[in-house]
């Protein structure tokens, strides 16, 4: 009896202690919250831990704007990492809780380890080194361009230590020196429902700035820096490689991490910050929270400017947080300026924007950090030459910002569907800087230089229209300019030319629906298609076999028009002062479809005496010929006259024009004499 | 002693007074560029003419259309049309190098020079000029390559700065150095043309050598010179060019052209200006002084002698050395160029 009641007393103590133990751990973010809103899921939280040894998601919101969780939230990580300033290296601890939602049982769990790209053999670098990259072209191997992530020890709480059990995989590849992939096997598998927990011990020697991520001279952007785990999706792991081309994919969840960094560091993160303390080592340790997030980013720098701002948005205030190179300080008002227009647009456009925090990072200047989003912290692009007209820092701040919607929140899987982040990105892109700087401006506005989003969209896509569908996954492109080309430019551009076809209103109404439907989900490309489909009440399958899921070129042309007196046989001329006003001209316009994209067209035929002709096209067959008995001669003929088709990659031959106008070639070509004349002179000036 | 002239004004007043030759150079310039443009010229019009497309580059300039311009392959390589302006800049090179003596005979004068003399003048000093274009394109090729190589290897420590800037800086102020080291060595070559045509030098090297000692004797009152005149160069191309933007509407091809040209027409004048200032130079520091002329005393006759012993050789006074005086008018005096 006395040992029996030692058990039970025993058996007490423990599950007091677990109780307590764990709602320490799981609650510390709430309970440090500012507003008692917060606080109150920290509670619900603690409440599940109530149950003696259970593991839990939190359902924390000090992060979100919503008195509720917005996601269903699959993963928990909570890290304590410490970075070294001098050896660019972080050591870290990770806890993970992943939630079984698969439905059935889990025995294995893969894990990236994306740092691991950045080695010689790794595929990242094979294939930059092959067909290019954004940053570097690996002409010879740095040192410095070195990365690593190594798991030290992994252990699955209730199942003991498995380091041992982990195995690099290369499932896309097969590439035996690719390390970005690891794969655990479990002793017991996590039965369906249930949550595992695993404590992971690892360490970053993060590279030289690559794939906007790692170090430049005393800047650090820490991007895709820990152990994440795949995602569980359509009845398996998805748990890609890294590419050289391809970006990521995770599930949703809350993140809580502990980042000890040198005092005099500038620290910015994704999520709320919830406490920075000094130590007496001379670090300081920041702690961030995160909700309904699928990643967690930060960046540190000693010369960092800040400025601080509040958002109010349709949910509530959004701290904005910029921070800013000193050399760039004076353009922290343009970097401010279009994160609020664009906060407005995508608001306004799409649906609300939740998070309570968004941190916009000018990037050391010659890093290869900028342009990148993660979830509530993106990075823009500047320097210290960067002209008003010139609206470049406009376009990648509004850029990555869009990613909050398309990847933040509408998690597309980016290593199998980049289109569907990159390109709808892209597609809003122009929607959005075109009603902030102007339809034909919104890229360049410059001593009467000007290019349109829409138009530089285009330009991508033309040079590779024929190489690669959209629905391709990311590392299958045939080259780095084809994923860039078709996955930002086609994409943007079908996307558009689709406006043309269902009208803009039901573009933007199917955008906003796919948007609210989707958010905090991974929908597939066909849950996108089908969208459209079902908003416009179309049937477009005709259009998205080929733009989408083909590689079909669009060109259409004027062959040919011709006009000439219907009794030419009696010896009119074909001048009509000539042939009399009142002669009938017999007139043909003839078109072309010179490729083998088949879409109806529009035509505009204009007639010498004013009048305009609309005619349709089906573009089934070959060719078609229009043909008009008037007593007018045509003066020109256009496709496309209202300028909807984006997809058409030779713009010049849509139309034709009777008489000649020589002026543009003229300019051009004065243009060109003077830079010749130019050069000429200033050859002379110094070699003689 | 003989005073000095401002070399700035009396370099500006040769060029003034022999403006035709900027109006002959321009003609040329002009010329040789239209030519190597031709090609250009169809295509554009070839393309451009007949769609509605190309209206996007008379009305203002938009890239997407030149840039889609540039991208049918029925344009042509961009390179092909490069390399014949190029072509074309570098035969205006050669018709420089042909005609600066004349240019110099020209400046020097203080009279109208005719055609003859200035074509004389380029046909004597054809093979000098030719062998000193050699020399000063070695010589400048070289300290070009290792001023570059320099300026390179600092900013590429200065990008390694945590200063932003520093890159930036170091770029710029390299360049201005690259530009003042640059100019010191156009000096010297020009100070050398100047006195192969105007001492009539066949030992180029006589004229370099003399040439770079004045350099170094006058550096800093040259390039001063020079550098005046560059910065005059440098308002007239950006002045036009902010005028051409400003006040030309974007579709007055006709109005961009006559203002395009007058720019390029003012843009010759300061490089014809350093070369008046050379000039000038030449004809006060350079310029053997004249030996001053002594009367010839002619002995008196000696009675004549049935059969006079023939004189040794060699034992004649020496004649008085001439300078040719290039101020002195020649005889004919056709039309000048």
């Amino acid at each position: 009896m006395p040992n029996r009641w030692k058990i039970v007393l025993a058996a007490v103590l423990l599950i007091s202690a677990l109780i307590a133990f764990a709602g320490r751990k799981t609650v510390h973010a709430a309970a440090q919250a500012p507003s008692a809103r917060a606080a109150a899921p920290a509670k619900s939280a603690a409440s599940k831990a109530a149950e003696p040894g259970a593991l839990f998601i939190p359902d924390t919101i000090l992060a979100i704007n919503s008195d509720k969780p917005m996601s269903e939230r699959v993963v928990h990580y909570e890290i304590d990492a410490h970075y070294d300033a001098k050896t660019h290296v972080i050591d870290a601890s990770e806890t993970l809780t992943y939630h079984n939602l698969t439905g059935q049982a889990l025995d294995h769990f893969p894990f990236h380890l994306y740092q691991n790209a950045f080695q010689p053999k790794a595929t990242w670098v094979r294939e930059a080194k092959r067909d290019g990259s954004r940053d570097t072209s690996y002409d010879k191997w740095e040192a410095n361009e070195y990365g690593s992530e190594d798991i030290q020890s992994m252990e699955v709480v209730g199942q003991g230590d498995v380091t041992q059990n982990l195995q690099y995989i290369a499932p896309d590849d097969g590439n035996k020196d690719d390390k970005t992939v690891v794969e655990v096997h479990l002793p017991k598998p996590v039965p369906a429902g249930a949550y595992v927990q695993f404590k992971i011990k690892f360490r970053d020697q993060m590279p030289e700035t690559q794939a906007r991520s790692g170090w430049k001279r005393d800047f650090l952007l820490g991007g895709q820096w820990f152990p994440k785990v795949g995602v569980w999706w359509h009845g398996a792991w998805n748990c890609h490689q890294y590419h050289a081309t391809t970006e990521f994919f995770a599930d949703f969840g809350v993140y809580d991490v502990k980042l000890t960094v040198p005092q005099y560091e500038v620290i910015g993160a994704s999520g709320v910050e919830v406490s920075n303390v000094n130590n007496s080592d001379g670090t300081k340790t920041v702690t961030y929270h995160g909700d309904d997030i699928h990643d967690f980013a930060w960046t540190v720098s000693p010369r960092y400017k800040v400025r601080e701002a509040t958002y109010q948005s349709q949910m509530g205030p959004i701290k904005l947080r910029f921070l800013m190179q000193p050399a760039h300080w004076d353009q922290a008002d343009r970097h401010e300026k279009i994160t609020r227009d664009t906060l407005d647009r995508f608001e306004k456009f799409y649906g609300p924007y939740p998070y309570k925090t968004l941190t916009v990072v000018d990037p050391e200047p010659g890093s290869a950090a900028g342009g990148m989003e993660y979830p509530t912290f993106i990075t823009g692009d500047s320097s210290w030459f960067a002209p008003a007209g010139f609206h470049l820092v406009e376009l990648v701040v509004e850029h990555e910002f869009g990613h909050q919607y398309w990847y933040g929140m509408v998690a597309t899987n980016e290593f199998e569907d980049a289109w569907m982040d990159e390109g709808i990105n892209s597609y809003t892109e122009v929607k959005v800087l075109d009603s902030i700087l102007g339809k034909k401006t919104s890229m360049l506005d410059l001593a009467g230089i000007t290019l349109g989003e829409r138009g530089l969209q285009r330009l991508q896509y033309v040079g590779v229209a024929d190489r690669d569908p959209m629905a391709q996954k990311a590392y299958d492109y045939s080259s780095f300019g084809s994923y860039g080309g078709i996955t930002y430019g086609k994409t943007a551009s079908v996307l558009l030319t689709l406006e043309g076809i269902v009208g803009e209103d039901t573009m933007d109404k199917a955008m906003r629906t796919y948007f609210m439907r989707y958010r905090f989900t991974h929908p597939t490309k066909e849950d996108f298609l089908k969208t459209l489909e079902e908003v416009s009440g179309k049937d477009l399958r005709w259009y998205i076999n080929q733009a989408v899921y083909g590689s079909q070129v669009l060109d259409y042309e004027v062959r040919s028009v011709t006009s000439f007196p219907a009794d030419w046989y009696e010896g009119k001329k074909d001048d009509k002062k000539d042939a009399g006003k009142n002669t009938i001209f017999q007139s043909y316009v003839m078109l072309h479809r010179k490729d083998d994209f088949v879409m109806p067209v529009e035509v505009e035929i204009k007639f010498d005496n004013g009048e305009k002709v609309r005619e349709h096209w089906d573009g089934q067959s070959r060719w078609t010929r229009f043909s008009y008995l008037k007593k007018a001669k045509v003066v020109s003929a256009e496709i496309d006259p209202d300028h909807t088709v984006q997809l058409d990659r030779n713009n010049f031959n849509n139309s034709f024009v009777v008489e000649p106008n020589p002026r543009p070639a003229n300019k051009l070509a004065n243009y060109w004499l003077f830079v010749s004349q130019w050069f000429g002179q200033a050859f002379s000036w110094w070699a003689v | 002693m003989t005073e000095r002239k401002n070399l700035l004004t009396s370099g500006l007043r040769m060029v003034l007074n022999n403006k035709r030759y900027i109006i002959w150079f321009w003609l040329l310039n002009l010329t040789l560029a239209f030519l190597g443009t031709v090609g250009f010229r169809a295509q554009a019009h070839d393309l451009l003419d007949h769609h509605l497309y190309s209206v996007g580059l008379l009305r203002g300039w938009d890239m997407g259309v030149f840039t889609d311009l540039l991208s049918l392959p029925e344009f042509g390589s961009s390179k092909t049309y490069v390399n014949t302006s190029a072509g074309f800049a570098f035969v205006f090179f050669l018709f420089t190098a042909m005609l600066l003596p004349g240019v110099f005979q020209g400046y020097a004068a203080t009279y109208r020079l005719p055609r003859e003399g200035f074509f004389r003048a380029c046909g004597r000093n054809l093979w000098r000029f030719l062998r000193l274009l050699i020399v000063s394109g070695i010589v400048m090729l070289i300290v070009t390559g290792v001023l570059f190589a320099i300026q390179g290897a600092l900013q590429k420590k200065a990008e390694e700065s945590t200063n932003e800037l520093a890159g930036p800086y170091v770029q710029f102020g390299g360049l201005a150095v690259i530009f003042l080291v640059m100019s010191c060595f156009r000096i010297w070559f020009d100070l050398a043309e100047t006195d192969i045509v105007l001492n009539d030098q066949n030992a180029v090297r006589k004229s370099i050598w003399a040439a770079l000692k004045h350099t170094v004797k006058r550096v800093f009152r040259l390039l001063a010179n020079y550098v005046v005149i560059t910065i005059v160069a440098a308002v007239i191309l950006l002045g036009g060019i902010w005028m051409w933007n400003n006040f030309i509407p974007t579709t007055s091809v006709t109005r961009a052209f006559v203002l395009s040209q007058i720019i390029l027409f003012l843009l010759l004048i300061p490089r014809f200006w350093q070369r008046g200032v050379v000039a000038s130079y030449w004809q006060q520091y350079m310029l053997a002084p004249p030996v001053p002329l002594r009367p010839i005393i002619t002995p008196p006759l000696a009675p004549v002698v049935a059969t006079p012993a023939p004189e040794p050789a060699g034992s004649a006074a020496p004649a008085a050395p001439v300078t040719e005086n290039p101020s002195e008018p020649p005889q004919d005096q056709g039309s000048g160029i």
